[in-house]
C-alpha cells in the first residue's frame, strides 16, 4: 500500500515544503514556522482545487446547455407526473441524447480522497518522526513544532499527548466543517437546482441529515484526524462554498430559482438602462423568453420595491 | 456477504447521500446499481459496481443503465423509494 501511494506522499510533501519556503520569503527565514506550515496546508488545498477547476467549468457548460432542453424537460415532467422512475429514466435519456449531463458525478470527491489520505499519512509521519517524501531533516523538526492556534498540526484529539488547546481547535474545526457543508448543500438545494415536485420532501430529509448525521460523522472521524487534515478539510469546504456561491450568482443552472432571479435582475436592468441583457449564449435569449415570459413580465415591479 | 454489502449501501442511501446534492449521471444511481449488482451477481457484482463508478465521470454523458437479471436478462427495476439522482 505504502509503495503505491509513495508518489502521492512525494507530491503532497513537495507542495507543502514548496509553499513553506515560499512563505519564508514573506515572513522571513526566521519567521513564524507555525504560520508558514499552516498556510502551506491551505496552499495544498488551493493547488488541488485549481487543478479541479476545469472539471467544474465543464460541468457548468453542460448545465448551460440545458437551456435548450428545457421545453423537453417540462414535457417529460408533465407526461410522467406520477411515475418518478419513468421520469428519471426519460430525463437521463434526454441528457445522453444531447450529450450533455448537468450532474457532477462522484469524481471530484473521489479524486480528492487519495490526496486526503496522503496528507493524513504525511502529518502522522511528522508526529511519529518518520519522514515521507521530501519532508525530512530540519523541515521535519520545524513541522513538528508547528501549531495552529496553539494546537500541533500533527496532533489529534484522541492522541495521548493532546492538550486542551488541541481538543478545542479540533472541536471548532469540526463545527466549522459541519456548518460549511450544511450551508453549501442547502444553498444548492434551495437555489441552485431546477425545482421538482418532490423537492420539499427531499429538502426536509436532507436538512435533518445535515443537521444531525453529518456533524456526528465529522465528529467521529475528526477526533482521529490530525489538526492539519482538519484544516485541509475545512479549507476545501470553504472553497466549495465560494465556488458554488459565485456560480449561483453569475451562472445559475437554467430552471433553478437562482436562474429566475438572475433573469429578473437582468430584465430590470434592461428596462432601466435600455441596454441589452448581458448574455453571451445566443441560445439562452432565443429559447428562454417564450417559456418564461408571462412570469417574467409580472415580476419586475415586485423586485423594484424590494430593491428600494 | 451479499446482504451485508447491500445493507451498507442501504445505510449510505438512507443516512448519507440524501444530505448531499444529487450528482450521479446515471439512472439508477451508482449506489442502487451496486446494490442490485451485488445481490444478483455476488463478487462479480462488486467489480460491476466499481466499473460503473469509473464510468460515472466528468467526461461521460450518463444515461439509463440497469443491472440485467441473470435468469431473464431483463433490467432489474425496483420500486423507487429513494429520490432520483443521488449517488
Amino acid at each position: 500500500m505504502g509503495s503505491i501511494l509513495n508518489p502521492l506522499y512525494y507530491a503532497v510533501s513537495w507542495v507543502m515544503v514548496t509553499f513553506h519556503s515560499l512563505f519564508g520569503y514573506v515572513f522571513g527565514k526566521d519567521g513564524n514556522e507555525s504560520i508558514k506550515w499552516s498556510l502551506s496546508i491551505i496552499g495544498l488545498v488551493i493547488v488541488i482545487r485549481i487543478i479541479l477547476i476545469p472539471l467544474f467549468v465543464k460541468q457548468i457548460k453542460s448545465q448551460r446547455a440545458l437551456t435548450a432542453l428545457q421545453p423537453h424537460m417540462k414535457e417529460i415532467q408533465k407526461k410522467h407526473k406520477d411515475d418518478r422512475q419513468k421520469q428519471s429514466e426519460e430525463m437521463m435519456k434526454l441528457y445522453k441524447e444531447h450529450k450533455t449531463n448537468p450532474l457532477a458525478s462522484c469524481f471530484p470527491i473521489l479524486a480528492q480522497a487519495p490526496i486526503f489520505f496522503a496528507l493524513f499519512t504525511v502529518l502522522n509521519g511528522i508526529a511519529r518522526n518518520t519522514s515521507h517524501g521530501v519532508l525530512k531533516g530540519d523541515l521535519l523538526v520545524s513541522a513538528q513544532e508547528a501549531k495552529f492556534f496553539g494546537a500541533n498540526l500533527s496532533n489529534t484529539f484522541l492522541s495521548s499527548d493532546s492538550n486542551t488547546q488541541t481538543k478545542l481547535v479540533t472541536v471548532v474545526l469540526i463545527i466549522f466543517m459541519s456548518a460549511t457543508t450544511f450551508i453549501t448543500q442547502r444553498q444548492l438545494m434551495v437555489k441552485g437546482m431546477p425545482k421538482m415536485d418532490s423537492s420539499n420532501n427531499m429538502m426536509l430529509q436532507q436538512q435533518k441529515i445535515m443537521l444531525y448525521v453529518f456533524p456526528v460523522i465529522f465528529a467521529v472521524s475528526g477526533v482521529n484526524f490530525p489538526v492539519g487534515v482538519l484544516i485541509y478539510w475545512s479549507t476545501t469546504n470553504l472553497w466549495t462554498f465560494g465556488q458554488q456561491f459565485y456560480v449561483i450568482k453569475r451562472n445559475p443552472t437554467p430552471g433553478s430559482p437562482a436562474y429566475e432571479e438572475l433573469a429578473k435582475k437582468r430584465e430590470l436592468k434592461n428596462k432601466t438602462n435600455g441596454a441589452l441583457p448581458i448574455d453571451d449564449e445566443p441560445g439562452t435569449t432565443q429559447i428562454d423568453p417564450g417559456a418564461e415570459q408571462p412570469k417574467q413580465r409580472q415580476q419586475p415591479s415586485k423586485k423594484k420595491k424590494k430593491r428600494k | 456477504m451479499r446482504k451485508i454489502f447491500a445493507g451498507l449501501i442501504k445505510i449510505y442511501q438512507t443516512w448519507i447521500s440524501p444530505g448531499l446534492a444529487p450528482r450521479c449521471k446515471y439512472y439508477p444511481s451508482c449506489s442502487t446499481y451496486a446494490a442490485d449488482a451485488v445481490t444478483e451477481y455476488g463478487a462479480k457484482g462488486i467489480a460491476m459496481a466499481a466499473w460503473r463508478l469509473v464510468r460515472c465521470n466528468p467526461w461521460s454523458h450518463g444515461g439509463v443503465d440497469y443491472v440485467l437479471s441473470k435468469s431473464s436478462n431483463q433490467p432489474i427495476k425496483r420500486a423507487v423509494k429513494i429520490m432520483n439522482g443521488t449517488n
